[in-house]
């Protein structure tokens, strides 16, 4: 993988993903380039909202506003701290007045390239992710997105932004959602010891790192779900997996139990700790009872604690909860299972993943230190 | 003053004259076939002129390669010509003289035959057994479980993205898997005569079987 | 060069690697277990079944064997069932190699079952002492029961002329002869005259408007002899069945959905706990939606166990509980009327997308 460069090149990628520019919504606006190289597949960009400077400007001011909340405290920075990896260290996300939702952050850097968003996803662009913890009471807390929208034509500086972005002054949750989605794809950061390490160089990484990478793709049954793949080197396959976790919590398989035998869905969603069971609320699916996303592992070692509700602390943690056969519980999955890792191979692993982190993490702490204010 | 002729005419007589031109252009100071000698009879070559071992070892092509000196690879154009009046030359041998232009211009013995067959048999059957044997692993599971006549194993799909490594691997890199993780055993060397083995029998079991997307 | 979009790049291209589990559809609804069903179709009776689930014990392996806890996985499932069946049938194969450690290891494991336990008896059960330990466990390998109106048999459907003894094979070289599926050599299994006699005198005493489930482990008629997917004489035991209105035959040893019918005959495969087999290249009965293969990162894929709803009339509608996949529904009226509707025509394995 080679390292980061400006590619003018690289309008030409964008010009086939997004094939239409819509002039009209962008008037004179101008194209921007992802600065992604050549060999990797670029992420989905949807038809209507091709990338402009101006529309990541405005994302990027929206993505800091804490104003977008009930109370003006808190903006998708809170969660999605650039200082802390651009998610929040946290277990699981405190909203306004420190209420505590059910889910850990994940972080905004590279979900461009993911196929779903949030932990049983939801949602299918970035776009529609935007949109939810703007009114969730939890969270954002805004009454409706009708009210999200008054309080952004309520301020002085958005409407010119918004037509220089979309070319018209009346805004919409939409083209928030849109800006927030624009600025939010230019977050990458690919180039880390681990890429050049396969890119040819042999003392990028250290000799344990080197083994846990043998130990992922191996004894650790670690890339079947989070494969590294030279054109999508994001290590996740998109899918969904109940490997336990929610089985921490006692109650689960009773409710996992309910949740396969109650044709009425919504009636079980209710439940008490009902987001334990993931995936399955979305599809209704009895595989994806208690089935969660897998993750990325890019930047890994920056957005601890980990797993959907945040329980396992460290990677060393999460390692020995694979190693243990994850949590047994009704819907495991039948790939999981005791691996019989050494204490060694456990530290070569978690040294593999230490090498997962960008190059670019800190050029965008510094570049987005101001927008934290 | 040249007599007045049409257009077409003498776009037809340009391109003859090209054509004509180029055909000896090929024929003069590129590759020219000059001969056959046989065994060791070989006449002094001169400069530029290649005698080139032909299929049955013994024969050898004459052909005149200007500009290439003794010991110089030829380059690529001209390799390809020449590669080009061997095959020729082997195809009209063929036709004439009525035998297989063979190692040594002989058939195929029939000793040689059953050994072949004998020594090929020998590796599948080894093969078959190591299929067949819960040996590969540490927990009594066998390829044949799942895979009863190596159905199943569909060889003919390799190299193909293999969903379980993440990876474009061949036959072999999936055996491997196989024995890693369902049968739990040590992974074999690439150049194990057993992955040999194993691969002989799963390729000679599958030929000729339909695929059937999905199914077995 | 032009760049697709990775979106289009899969909307374009037909393939996608490995083992053909791209090929998935969506079902638009899914039965979620029997419990629905046998509320609606008013059923008269469900049992449930776990079936192959070839138990190896072997030295030096000293931690869990995936069969062993699969087939602890099935108790699991079985024993949260609401409501409770009338009873569990173990189909068959509960030990792989027929040895004493193995059935022992299965009759612990089974007796955690909450409901009555009927046990039948498989091929890798049998040949390695002819049935000694397993007699000795659980009984004998013929016998029938009622329940609620319906005739239940169990067979011992794996009989085969004897190979062993002019070739002088000691107990494990027979049963290892028998256990490998491919094995060109072996021979194929039948009820048997003494076993068809046998159930000849059972059926006499049983009225002709009676419902009547079998059990055999091999299926009771002719799929892929190579793999023994077979019983010799099908066609006489099919005849000794033939006059009654409604049967049900149940059987395991193929370790996949499969569903067949012949006259008044509804054939209903069951699966393994411990492997799925791959669909047979020929002789597939028509009316089988195959299941996808299985992923082998997963080993509960294509396993499971299942269930069956009776009604009075004993119409006996099918679950096929597939772990890690949709459960499949097959219904009486469809086996009866030709034709499983085509929807999931291919079960898609894993999590939905």
């Amino acid at each position: 993988m080679r390292c980061s460069r400006f590619i003018i090149v690289m309008c030409a990628v964008l010009a086939v993903s997004s094939p239409r520019l819509q002039t009209s919504e962008t008037g004179n606006a101008e194209p921007f380039a992802l600065d992604i190289p050549p060999e990797i597949l670029p992420p989905i960009i949807p038809d209507d909202n091709p990338m402009t400077a101006e529309k990541v400007s405005l994302g990027r001011k929206l993505y800091f506003d804490k104003r977008l909340s009930a109370d003006n405290t808190v903006s998708c920075a809170t969660c999605h701290d650039p200082r802390l990896g651009f998610a929040d260290g946290k277990a699981v996300a405190e909203g306004i007045g420190g209420q505590k939702g059910a889910r850990n952050s994940p972080t905004t850097l590279n979900a461009g390239f993911y196929d779903f968003q949030f932990w049983d996803g939801r949602s299918v662009t970035l776009e529609d992710q935007a949109k939810q913890p703007l009114i969730n009471p939890v969270e954002m807390g805004m009454p409706s997105h009708d009210a999200v929208v008054e309080k952004v034509k309520g301020s002085e500086d958005y409407p010119d932004l918004f037509e220089k972005a979309f070319g018209t002054r009346e805004i919409t949750i939409d083209h928030i959602a849109m800006a927030i989605a624009a600025f939010e794809r230019t977050l990458i950061t690919l180039d880390s010891p681990f890429d050049r390490f396969i890119a040819g160089d042999n003392n990028a990484i250290s000799e344990s790192a080197k083994r846990g990478w043998d130990l992922f793709n191996g004894k650790g049954r670690c890339n079947t779900c989070h494969g590294y793949v030279e054109s999508y080197p994001f290590f996740t396959d998109n899918k969904f997996h109940n490997v336990g976790v929610g089985a921490k919590n006692r109650q689960f398989d009773e409710l996992a139990r309910r949740a396969e035998h109650e044709s009425d869905v919504a009636k079980v969603s209710h439940e008490t700790g009902a987001s334990e069971l993931g995936r399955f609320l979305v599809t209704k699916g009895r595989p994806d009872i208690g089935a969660f996303k897998t993750s990325g592992l890019r930047d890994i070692a920056l957005t601890a604690p980990y797993m959907h509700d945040g329980s396992e602390p460290t990677l060393e943690s999460v390692i020995e909860f694979y190693n243990r056969g994850g949590e047994t519980n009704p819907f495991l999955d039948g790939g999981i299972r005791p691996l019989e890792l050494t204490d060694e191979e456990v530290g070569d692993l978690v040294g593999f993943l230490n090498t997962l982190t960008g190059s670019h993490i800190d050029r965008l702490k510094e570049e987005f230190a101001g927008d934290m204010e | 003053m040249a007599r007045h002729i049409s257009l077409p005419r003498f776009l037809f007589a340009l391109a003859a004259v090209l054509l004509l031109g180029m055909m000896a252009v090929a024929e003069v100071g590129e590759v020219a076939y000059l001969g056959e000698a046989s065994g060791s009879d070989l006449p002094g070559l001169g400069e530029g002129i290649r005698a080139i071992p032909m299929c049955d070892g013994e024969t050898r092509l004459i052909v005149d390669v200007p500009g290439v000196s003794a010991g110089e690879p030829m380059p690529e154009p001209v390799a390809r010509e020449v590669a080009g009046l061997l095959w020729k030359r082997y195809q009209e041998m063929q036709e004439t003289s009525g035998e297989i232009l063979l190692a040594h211009g002989k058939e195929h013995t029939q000793r040689e035959m059953m050994i072949w067959d004998t020594e090929l048999k020998r590796v599948v059957d080894e093969g078959y057994r190591l299929f067949h044997s819960p040996e590969l692993g540490s927990n009594g599971v066998s390829c044949d479980m799942c895979h009863p006549d190596a159905s199943n194993t569909h060889p003919e799909t390799y190299p193909k993205f293999q969903t379980q490594l993440k990876k474009v691997i061949l036959l072999r890199d999936m055996i491997n898997w196989c024995i890693e993780n369902p049968l739990e055993g040590p992974k074999l060397n690439e150049d194990d005569a057993r992955m040999k083995a194993l691969e002989a029998y799963i390729l000679w079991a599958r030929k000729g079987v339909p695929m059937e997307d999905g199914k077995h | 060069m032009e760049r697709v979009s990775r979106r289009d790049f899969f909307r374009l291209s037909g393939i996608a690697g490995a083992m053909g589990l791209v090929h998935w559809i969506r079902p638009a609804s899914s039965p979620l277990g029997i419990v629905s069903l046998a509320h609606a179709s008013g059923s008269q009776l469900t049992f449930a079944y776990v079936s192959d689930s070839h138990l190896l014990v072997r030295k030096g392996y000293d931690k869990e064997h995936r069969f062993t806890r699969a087939l602890k996985k099935a108790v699991t499932d079985v024993n949260s069932m609401s409501p409770q069946p009338e009873f569990v049938l173990f189909g068959g194969d509960l030990a792989q190699l027929g040895l004493k450690e193995e059935l022992d290891l299965g009759k612990g494991i089974l007796s955690e079952l909450k409901p009555k336990l009927y046990m039948m008896v498989g091929e890798h059960d049998w040949y390695h002492d002819m049935g000694e330990a397993w007699k000795g466990l659980f009984g004998e390998d013929r016998y029938s029961f009622d329940r609620k109106g319906i005739h239940f048999v169990v067979l011992n459907s794996v009989i085969v002329e004897d190979y062993w003894t002019g070739s002088k094979m000691t107990p494990m070289e027979r049963m290892l002869f028998m256990a490998q599926l491919d094995n060109p050599r072996g021979n194929p299994f039948t009820v048997g005259p003494e076993g068809r006699e046998w159930l000849k005198s059972d059926l006499a005493k049983v009225s002709k408007d009676t419902p009547v489930v079998v059990f055999s482990h091999s299926p009771l008629y002719k799929y892929y002899k190579r793999w023994n997917f077979w019983t010799d004489d099908a066609a006489e035991v099919q005849a000794l069945l033939s006059p009654f209105a409604n049967v049900t035959v149940i059987h395991g040893h193929t370790h996949q959905a499969l569903v067949n019918r012949i006259g008044s005959i509804t054939f209903y495969g069951m699966l393994s706990t411990a492997w799925p087999w791959p669909y047979a290249p020929e002789g597939l009965p028509e009316l089988t939606r195959q299941m996808d293969r299985a992923d082998p990162f997963n080993q509960f894929d294509g396993c499971g166990w299942g269930e069956a709803a009776f009604s009075q009339q004993g119409e006996a509608d099918k679950v096929y509980n597939l772990w890690d996949r949709e459960p499949m529904a097959v219904f009486y009226k469809d086996v009866k009327a030709g034709a499983i509707p085509g929807q999931p025509d291919r079960l898609h394995s894993g999590s939905s997308y």
